[in-house]
């Protein structure tokens, strides 16, 4: 059952949000693609380098272009090229080298981005990301809202630029953040999908190699509405089984799930009050609404926390964190809840002071099923079903329609 | 005291009682091995970590005077078992020991034997008495299943409840539980009332190394907040663990409309194979049962999945997809002694019973497929 494992993760999104639980909702997926990414570092940088063509790479006899920036690439440089024929082509370019150390570092830049807005990142290099942005639409708005926030942050925290494709599938989220380079937000929807597909040459199809190009080429073949006109048997017999996949694929169908290698480490939620609180149980009612927040974004990812962080900053700018383990993995709004109320009590037992941030995360996080008890099966059951009751009216309704008796509410949606 | 053993026999006595004494304790004696040697009895070793004491003849000796000594019991084990003798002599004078081989004499300094703590007795008659093979069974299909803390439950040790001539031996861990029954013979016929005790893990770890002799009887009493077993040639006595154990029966369930038999051995090869693509991250096998057979797959992020096939010889009730953790599975399957097992289930979210006929039962909490 490969992908079944996957799948409910959406299964959920599809449960809580549509009207109509038979209506098949679109997954949301982004790819995010860094424009020029080594070269854009490198004029970071170095500011005069802007709006000149740029190559990273080796200067040695054999050295190769890592990156060309978009100035460069006018003149026909390319990633992979030898330097050598590149500065022939572009005389004039500046050939910079970007230390490994300094592309890590804004590589963890740009990915720690990704992971404060979804816990679901595939990174498939240093500069490139698929993100299932699938359930956060009532936290973040529509997929292209959600696409058009992302780019602005990366671009304000980071000063670099991405462009994105959002899709239903990986497939086309790739196909999309090509075709709009640099700075470009692309969307295919199951709408728009045949019109975008067809005109495409099919050596844009993702998977498709020059071989296999050259091959097409030979049959006729030049666009994916061409390919299209094939049947699965014709595509089978003259490519195996990668013919079955080109006839999935240039109709834009692609299932695989977005799967992360390494995971969000935490959800959490903060809070920093224009005035210090001076009152315990007011702290209290705030971080009970962060809580809630936490744990319901817990259960919409599918995601359970193996331990609790309270963050508390005092009056003065000191901050403590105090974290502890859970007894095992859960998403319950309870158990997280007996964890931070006491991690916070602890706190100020040992000497209270005005509070001016207060916060909770649940992590790390794990998607290894939950294993359930024996003797707390009966109040398992009903927890669970408080929760799973109270997310579907958050959904809806946003948080401050239902809460915890003595709980302010999280101020973010969701 | 002087006594010439048989070193082998002596090596065995030795480990077994050596499992009961503490490394680090305030109380030097504590670490030290009581060895009485008895023209009548032979030769006793003793020790206690004042939880659990254990009593043990060493066969295999000659008493050439009688006496005591107490000596560090991880200096006496070591020499004993680097020795090249077949027979070592033991003697003793007040607190200094010697081991005196062919071409060798060790002088220990031990302790005044009459610094230990009372000797152990079995005191009158005993309560019930058991086949040694039928013990080892019940305590060897439940001890896993014991808990390391808990602290809601006592469930850091075993449960024994005995009504009459029947003994149920029960151990769970909050996740799962273990249940074998098994027959006994009360001392006094008209002893129908039922009784419990809850006994540590470690005094049952070391009642399976005592007791192997399976056809041997034991008896076994409770006494002032103690359980103690006896044969003939030991006596093993243990403070019991005070506090509830949970209501295990409530968890026992008895409305299983789905149920399937499958071969032992079958079973175990493919708990283990779908194992090896579980991770910390994914420790659930999800096993999928229908007339069609079992299908037991998993997957490990970033590593890969398995997909494993079993023929299913039974299977009543509808398809089911149920998730566990295959050691818990393992655990149980390691002590079932039949060729088939049978499972019973309700729902994928429910507890799971595993069963061999009418005298092991376990009880087994799904883990949530995600």
């Amino acid at each position: 059952m490969p992908g079944v494992w996957g799948r409910k993760h959406y299964d959920f999104g599809v449960t809580v949000t549509v009207p109509n639980p038979t209506t098949p909702t679109d997954r949301v997926i982004l790819h995010v693609d860094m424009d020029a990414f080594f070269a854009a570092i490198a004029v970071l940088d170095d500011p005069s380098l802007e709006g000149k063509a740029v190559l990273v790479g080796g200067t040695g006899p054999r050295a190769v272009v890592t990156t060309a920036s978009y100035e460069a690439r006018r003149f026909g440089c390319g990633s992979a090229m030898p330097m050598a024929v590149a500065r022939r082509r572009c005389p004039h370019a500046v050939v910079v080298k970007v230390p490994g150390e300094r592309i890590r570092e804004k590589s963890a830049e740009v990915f720690a981005i990704f992971d404060e807005f979804c816990p679901l990142v595939q990174p498939l290099s240093v500069d490139e990301a698929f993100l299932d942005m699938t359930g956060s639409q009532r936290l973040l708005g529509t997929p292209v809202a959600m696409a058009r926030q992302l780019k602005d942050v990366i671009k304000r925290r980071t000063g670099l630029t991405a462009s994105v494709g959002v899709a239903p599938n990986k497939l086309l989220a790739k196909m999309a953040s090509e075709m709009d380079k640099p700075d470009g937000l692309t969307v295919i929807t199951s709408e728009n999908v045949d019109a975008v597909l067809t005109p495409l040459p099919v050596g844009r199809l993702w998977g498709v190699g020059p071989a296999t190009e050259a091959t097409l080429h030979r049959q006729g073949i030049q666009t994916l509405g061409d390919l299209r006109g094939l049947s699965e048997a014709a595509l089978r017999k003259r490519f195996g089984d990668l013919g079955g996949s080109l006839y999935r694929r240039c109709r834009g169908i692609d299932a695989r799930p977005v799967v992360p290698d390494r995971e969000a480490k935490s959800i959490g939620h903060e809070q920093t009050f224009a005035h210090d609180l001076a009152e315990a149980d007011e702290v209290r009612a705030f971080l009970l609404g962060h809580t809630e927040a936490v744990g319901r974004r817990l259960r919409r990812h599918g995601c359970l926390a193996r331990g609790v962080t309270v963050k508390v900053r005092d009056g003065q700018f000191r901050t403590v964190t105090r974290s502890a383990t859970l007894e095992e993995p859960s998403d319950r709004t309870d158990v997280l809840w007996a964890r931070a109320k006491g991690l916070f009590d602890a706190w100020a037992a040992a000497g209270f002071v005005p509070v001016r941030l207060i916060g909770v995360s649940a992590g790390p996080l794990t998607r290894g099923g939950e294993q359930l008890g024996l003797f707390d099966a009966e109040d398992r059951d009903k927890r669970r079903a408080v929760d799973a009751a109270a997310d579907v009216i958050v959904e809806r309704f946003g948080s401050a329609a239902l809460h915890r008796g003595s709980a302010r509410p999280s101020r973010r949606r969701g | 005291m002087k006594v010439i053993c048989d070193r082998g026999a002596l090596v065995d006595a030795l480990a077994l009682v050596g499992r009961v004494v503490v490394a680090r304790t305030p109380k030097p004696v504590l670490t030290c091995v009581k060895l009485t040697g008895d023209a009548d009895t032979g030769l006793t070793l003793e020790a206690t970590d004042t939880e659990i004491s254990v009593r043990l003849a060493s066969p295999r000796v000659e008493v050439g005077e009688p006496g005591e000594a107490l000596i560090p019991a991880d200096k006496l084990n070591a020499i004993v078992r680097e020795s090249i003798d077949a027979t070592i002599t033991l003697s003793a004078d007040g607190d200094v020991a010697e081991v005196t081989g062919s071409d060798s004499k060790f002088k220990i300094y031990g302790h005044p034997p009459g610094d230990y703590p009372a000797a152990i007795s079995f005191p009158g008659e005993p309560d019930f008495t058991i086949n040694a093979g039928d013990l080892h069974r019940l305590v060897a299909q439940t001890l896993f299943a014991t808990a390391r803390e808990n602290s809601r439950y006592a469930i850091n040790g075993v449960l024994f409840e005995r009504t009459g001539n029947k003994l149920a031996v029960v151990a769970t861990d909050g996740h799962r539980l273990a249940l074998a029954n098994g027959k006994c013979k009360a001392t006094n016929k008209d002893d129908k009332e039922a009784k419990s005790a809850i006994v540590p893990t470690k005094a049952l770890q070391l009642l399976l190394q005592l007791f192997d002799d399976a056809e041997q009887n034991v008896d076994v009493k409770l006494a002032d907040n103690q359980i103690l077993f006896k044969t003939d040639d030991a006596v093993l006595a243990s403070n019991l663990v005070e506090g509830n154990f949970p209501p295990y029966s409530d968890v026992i369930p008895k409305d299983g409309d789905k149920k399937a038999t499958l071969d032992t051995d079958g079973f175990i090869s493919a708990v283990r194979r779908a194992a090896l693509l579980t991770n910390e991250e994914s420790k659930g096998v999800r096993m999928a049962f229908s007339s069609d057979g079992l299908t037991l797959s998993s997957r490990a992020p970033e590593m890969g999945e398995a997909e494993i096939s079993v023929p299913l010889p039974e299977y009543a009730g509808d398809p089911l997809e149920i998730g566990f953790n295959p050691a818990y599975l393992l655990d149980a399957l390691k002590v079932v002694d039949e060729n088939q097992v049978h499972l019973d289930f309700k729902a994928g979210n429910k507890p799971g019973v595993l069963r061999t006929g009418p005298n092991f039962l376990y009880v087994v909490m799904p883990v949530n497929l995600q």
